[in-house]
């Protein structure tokens, strides 16, 4: 018993493990790695997915998953672009791009609940739909964006840059009312335990509804706020973020079965360990092709550690019939 | 104190046309422990799916409290004040103990969060009052099992009910966690509460209920002050049914060849030293209640399991090191526990079903094609062997037929391969009358034919009819073996049962 | 599909009342066919050019590849998984033959012995990438559908990586042939068609599949090597995407890392149209081909009609969703 409490222990640490690796390779790599500057730059970098990966972790722990976050993320703020474009207020074309998240989380809700398509099949025809939506907006142009909307991105509160702030009162809240609220208490139990909680009585539709539109909305955010630091609309924006997110929580100790993850520190961490790898990988100047490899890596690691942890889980939880 | 609380009358309930429940009648006071007893498979959990409104009665009528009850839902049941404690126990580990509690109803502030404060100190009230001294704020994933029984109870408690079925609750607990239970029912008791208790543990039964109710094959056949029963009076009710002509006539002579060896068999947790021999050409039963280690027992000798120590030996050859697809091929078979749930591909036909694990006897090399005419005809004479109706085509979907067409189906796909040592785990589960013949004559006839049965069943009159020797099992032993000359069902239900005593002595001990 | 041969007695003809009717043409696995067959002979008539020789042939072109890949896609959904990867094994194998085939430096340019080499080169990519997806789900027990994702994004980017994102050209005739020919890249669809089917519905292999797809938990019991088989439905998905990958390139006369990058959705989804379950078990290659042929039929149609690019994602995507509600219906029906 207590060897796998240790194993359990073990695999529970092994992202802090990974981050203490991933920095003492950059920091021997290059110095400018270790400035103090580059840390407030990947918190900054990291705001863009860690929202994300908040509403990711969201439908995580519902045991579903969302792998249309990076064609809403793109039809969001290809909306917002065409509406800055069109002359419209800063303000009113990104609450016009957060809605367009909504509806599409909405959508997957949709098919999720009322239809009852698997989630990955769900959101994958949403992944091809969305983004084909967008491109047809875009015409498959790059947009790019006036001073304004990059300014918006620089701005500060109380000397922290903006996308942070939103980033810290997204998650605090998203947090709060996962702890706090009867809704994200019986969210953890429906991740647990889907029948049994329908057998308690929980009203079970509304709520994995309500996660996948949460998802929706937090996609729409982390597009625009990747908007906002870089200033353009690419045809490629904010492609495979979806993969990126699942890393981010599954890092952050979310697990794909469903019922157990955070977003303080878990998902937080999770999102800023993957942003800090990718950063280093441009501090010392990696071949950008090798991006994909690996942070493909990454996800597959953190995806087998999740695993692992819950086969040790399973065996430990697994019934006996006299004293040992 | 001395209302009628429940009273049930002429309740009946049917599955697939067998009848479960047959004119069932039950009262019970206020202030009243009724213990319920019988046999697995006698009714007690149908009936008490009644009343907790999961199932609905073809006939008869409830009344609570004097007044119709019509429960549609466990919702319903719930709001008439009636609590019912699962033996599976529905507790979700990753939320904390009040979490659990006040889950489909949590106290608020005026923010709509949850009042944190005020749950915990409800939570608190209701683990006092079940005498379970913990913080309301510990995971469920860290409490025993006896805790999480105690958890269960205040759940119930939360919509302070009137009457309180518990179904097993003492299976898994503790002599000292059980006492703590038993305290805790006496005092609601005293409070004016009914308590309809379900149990195999007869002493537990003697010691909590003020009446008994026994049933057996869906009928009441004795209700009465606990006081006039002893609990050998209690077991020959349980289990006295006359075996007329249910059993097809045994004609068999085990020879003396050792088909299968076990010896000291040893899972931790599972099931303890576990040895015995089976020859060629005979019928072993495997007596114990749900929950004593015999299916357990049987996926360890099937390889699906794991097995601390011990051997396992067939027909010569050591086997405990293979896999169970290579002690198929060597010629074991096993006929599981659940159809449904590892017996049958339930969506494929029954051909599929049926060729399954004899397959490999029918590929050419090298490609593996498979001789289709070959195992063509080696289907139809296998299905013509366990006389499964000629009405069901071959390419329906197994799920679509009858219990019985179903365990016809999972007994050709192991015949086809002509297993030398064959188990079967329930095999009659849920199968009508008819059926069940027909497979008792086929366990007559494989044995006939030399080969060995290993046949594990919760119904004794089923392995006195058809078995040669029988092993009790309890707690993961083997508490007892009886020969042809000497069974004797009450010798069987005492060892299943007593050895319950014996543990909780021990484990006393222990502490 | 009928085995083995009912000895004389036929569906009993009680209770065919008109929902019984339609329940047994939705369950019916030849809808799709039929579907196909009405929809082609509709835009005969709407979409002008549509019953055309020629238009006929450039349905068959487009067909060919996507009946390959999606084949082997069927393989590992009738075992209850899904294999994401195979868009990024037809590019990653894609830039593996043509770079060792090209006339612009490749390995064995010239070489006599350079398209055997270089199909062989591509089968074994494609088989190693089912084999990695294969034993993650086998051995690891991990996700199929998050496993080969990762293999997804990490093929394709190995493909971008090794290439620089440049394609290779080039490629001499011999290495196109397949694909350029008709016959040739026909009677390869066909073969694997015809092999994969063999293999499903008469191979011991194949029977281990389906079960697993059904029920892993009897298949262990029954004795089925669960973990063999199932790392082979995805090593032959692997390979069937290679196959792909050869009559593409041979099509488009370039190797590309970034070839049918877009076509994922199409490729599952063709699959699902034609009746092969998402939830295991339940599948067969002939319905596939109708699948796929109806999915090719409605996008060339449309395109015919002119309409746009997003038009025509949106109607696919249409069709696909409504397939997979039919899945889910079937699935739910089964359960009951």
């Amino acid at each position: 018993m207590t060897r796998k409490q240790l194993l359990l222990g073990l695999l529970n640490q092994a992202p802090l493990a990974l981050f203490a690796v991933v920095f003492a390779i950059f920091g021997s790599l290059s110095n400018k790695f270790l400035d103090p500057q580059n840390f407030i730059n990947i918190l900054t970098q990291s705001s863009s997915l860690a929202v994300a990966a908040i509403g990711m972790t969201v439908v995580l722990l519902t045991a579903g998953v969302d792998l249309s976050v990076g064609s809403v993320m793109f039809v969001a703020v290809a909306v917002t672009g065409k509406l800055i474009a069109g002359g419209q207020p800063l303000w009113l074309s990104m609450l016009a791009g957060c809605m367009v998240g909504v509806v599409a989380g909405g959508v997957n809700a949709l098919v999720i609940t009322r239809l009852r398509v698997i989630a990955f099949i769900a959101t994958l025809a949403m992944l091809f739909v969305g983004r084909g939506f967008g491109l047809w907006l875009t015409n498959t142009r790059a947009m790019n964006m006036p001073d304004e909307v990059t300014q918006f991105g620089a701005a500060r509160w109380l000397g922290i840059p903006i996308p942070v702030v939103v980033m810290l009162v997204l998650a605090i809240l998203v947090h709060w009312a996962l702890r706090n609220t009867a809704w994200g208490r019986q969210l953890y139990a429906i991740g647990q335990d889907v029948d049994g909680a329908k057998k308690a009585g929980v009203r079970v539709a509304p709520i994995i509804f309500s996660a996948y539109v949460l998802c929706g909305g937090c996609a729409a955010v982390s597009g625009l706020i990747a908007l906002t630091q870089t200033g353009a609309v690419s045809p490629s924006f904010g492609q495979q973020k979806e993969f990126a997110a699942i890393a981010a929580a599954v890092l952050g100790g979310t697990s794909l079965f469903g019922g157990r993850g955070h977003i303080l520190p878990g998902t937080l961490f999770g999102a800023i360990l993957f942003q800090t790898v990718e950063n280093g990988l441009v501090i010392v100047n990696a071949d950008p092709y090798l991006y994909p490899l690996i942070l493909s890596g990454i996800i597959f690691l953190s995806v087998l550690l999740d695993t692992t942890r819950q086969r040790v889980v399973g065996r430990a939880a697994r019934r006996t019939i006299r004293a040992v | 104190m001395n209302s009628t609380l429940l009273e049930m009358t002429g309740i009946r309930k049917s599955f697939y046309g067998v009848d479960v429940l047959k004119d069932v009648e039950l009262r019970m006071q206020a202030g009243q422990t009724l213990g319920l007893v019988g046999e697995n498979g006698a009714g007690k959990s149908t009936l008490m799916n009644i009343i907790g409104g999961n199932l609905r009665a073809d006939a008869g009528q409830m009344q609570l409290a004097g007044e119709l009850y019509v429960p549609h839902t466990p919702r319903d049941a719930q709001r008439a004040g009636v609590a019912f404690i699962h033996q599976e126990l529905n507790l979700f580990a990753n939320l904390s103990i009040a979490e659990n509690i006040f889950l489909t109803s949590f106290p608020r502030t005026k923010l709509r969060n949850i009042d944190y404060n005020d749950m915990h100190q409800r939570a608190d009230a209701l683990l006092e009052q079940v005498g379970l001294r913990l913080s309301p704020r510990l995971l469920v994933e860290n409490l025993s099992a006896g805790e999480r029984q105690l958890v269960e109870i205040a759940k119930a408690l939360r919509l302070a009910p009137r009457l309180m079925i518990l179904d097993e609750p003492t299976t898994s607990l503790t002599s000292r966690e059980t006492a703590k239970l038993f305290e805790l029912l006496v005092s609601l008791q005293s409070n004016g509460m009914g308590l309809l208790y379900i149990s195999h543990a007869l002493g537990d039964v003697k010691r909590l209920c003020d009446e008994v109710l026994v049933l057996r094959d869906g009928a009441v056949v004795g209700q009465g002050p606990m006081c006039d029963f002893e609990p050998n009076q209690l077991v020959s009710m349980m289990v006295g049914r006359e075996s007329s002509d249910q059993f097809p006539p045994r004609h068999n002579h085990p020879s003396k060849v050792k088909q299968l060896d076990v010896q000291h068999v040893t899972q931790p947790g599972v099931v303890r030293d576990i040895s015995f021999v089976l020859n060629g050409g005979e019928v072993l039963g495997i007596s114990g209640l749900m929950g004593s280690g015999r299916t357990e027992l049987a996926r360890i000798l099937f390889g699906l399991d794991p097995m601390k120590s011990g051997h396992i030996t067939m027909c010569g050859e050591p086997i405990e090191r293979l896999p169970t697809a290579g002690r198929i091929a060597r010629g074991m078979a096993m006929l599981t526990e659940s159809r449904r749930e590892d017996g049958l591909c339930m969506q494929a036909s029954i051909a599929e079903n049926m060729s399954l694990v004899a397959e490999p006897k029918y590929a050419r090399p090298p490609w593996g094609l498979l001789r289709k005419a070959a195992l063509t005809s080696a289907l139809h004479a296998m299905r013509n062997a366990v006389k499964l109706s000629a009405s069901t085509e071959w390419h329906r979907p197994v799920q679509t037929l009858s219990g019985g067409n179903q365990q016809k189906v999972v007994l050709a796909k192991w015949l086809l391969n002509q297993p030398k040592v064959l188990i079967l785990d329930e095999p009659t589960r849920g199968i009508d009358v008819g059926a069940k013949f027909e497979i008792y004559a086929l366990i007559d006839r494989l044995a006939s034919d030399g080969q060995s049965i290993l046949i594990i069943s919760s119904e004794i009159e089923e392995l006195l009819g058809i078995c040669d020797r029988i092993l009790v099992m309890s707690q993961g032993e083997i508490k007892d073996e009886l020969a042809r000359n000497e069974f004797d069902q009450s010798r069987i239900m005492l060892a299943a049962l007593q050895a319950d005593h014996v543990a909780a002595s021990l484990r006393d001990a222990d502490q | 599909m009928r085995w083995p041969p009912e000895p004389g007695v036929r569906r009993s003809s009680k209770q065919a009342s008109e929902f019984a009717m339609l329940d047994r043409v939705l369950q019916s696995g030849w809808l799709t066919i039929a579907l196909s067959i009405a929809y082609a002979c509709i835009m005969s008539v709407l979409a002008p050019g549509f019953a055309s020789i020629e238009n006929g042939t450039n349905v068959v072109v487009a067909m060919l590849p996507l009946m390959v890949v999606a084949t082997g896609q069927t393989i590992v959904l009738i075992s209850g998984g899904i294999d994401l990867s195979v868009t990024s094994v037809i590019a990653l194998t894609s830039i593996a033959g043509a770079a060792v085939v090209t006339n612009d430096a490749g390995w064995l340019a010239g070489n006599s012995v350079a398209t055997p080499v270089a199909v062989l080169a591509m089968l074994i990519v494609g088989a190693a990438v089912g084999f990695f997806n294969g034993g993650c789900v086998a051995w690891l027990r991990m996700p199929p559908f998050i496993v080969t994702l990762t293999t997804m994004i990490f093929a394709s980017g190995l493909a971008v990586w090794l290439t620089q994102s440049k394609s290779i050209s080039h490629l001499p005739t011999s290495f196109m042939l397949l694909g350029k020919q008709l016959w040739a890249s026909g009677l390869v669809a066909i073969a694997v068609a015809v092999g994969v089917q063999t293999m499903l519905s008469r191979t011991r292999l194949g029977s281990s599949i389906r079960a697993i797809g059904n029920n892993p938990l009897t298949a262990l019991a029954s004795g089925v090597r669960v973990a063999p088989a199932t790392v082979f439905a995805y090593v032959l998905s692997g390979i069937c995407a290679a196959v792909a990958a050869l009559l593409i390139t041979g099509q488009l006369e370039t190797g590309s890392p970034v070839q049918w990058e877009n076509n994922l959705l199409d490729i599952v989804g063709a699959t699902v149209i034609g009746g092969t379950s998402l939830y295991g078990g339940r599948g067969h290659v002939l319905w596939t081909l109708s699948g796929v042929l109806l999915l090719t039929l409605i996008d060339n149609s449309l395109n015919l009609l002119n309409l746009s690019h997003f038009t025509i994602m949106m109607a696919k995507g249409g069709v696909i969703l409504l397939a997979a509600l039919l899945d889910a219906w079937r699935h739910r029906r089964g359960n009951r």
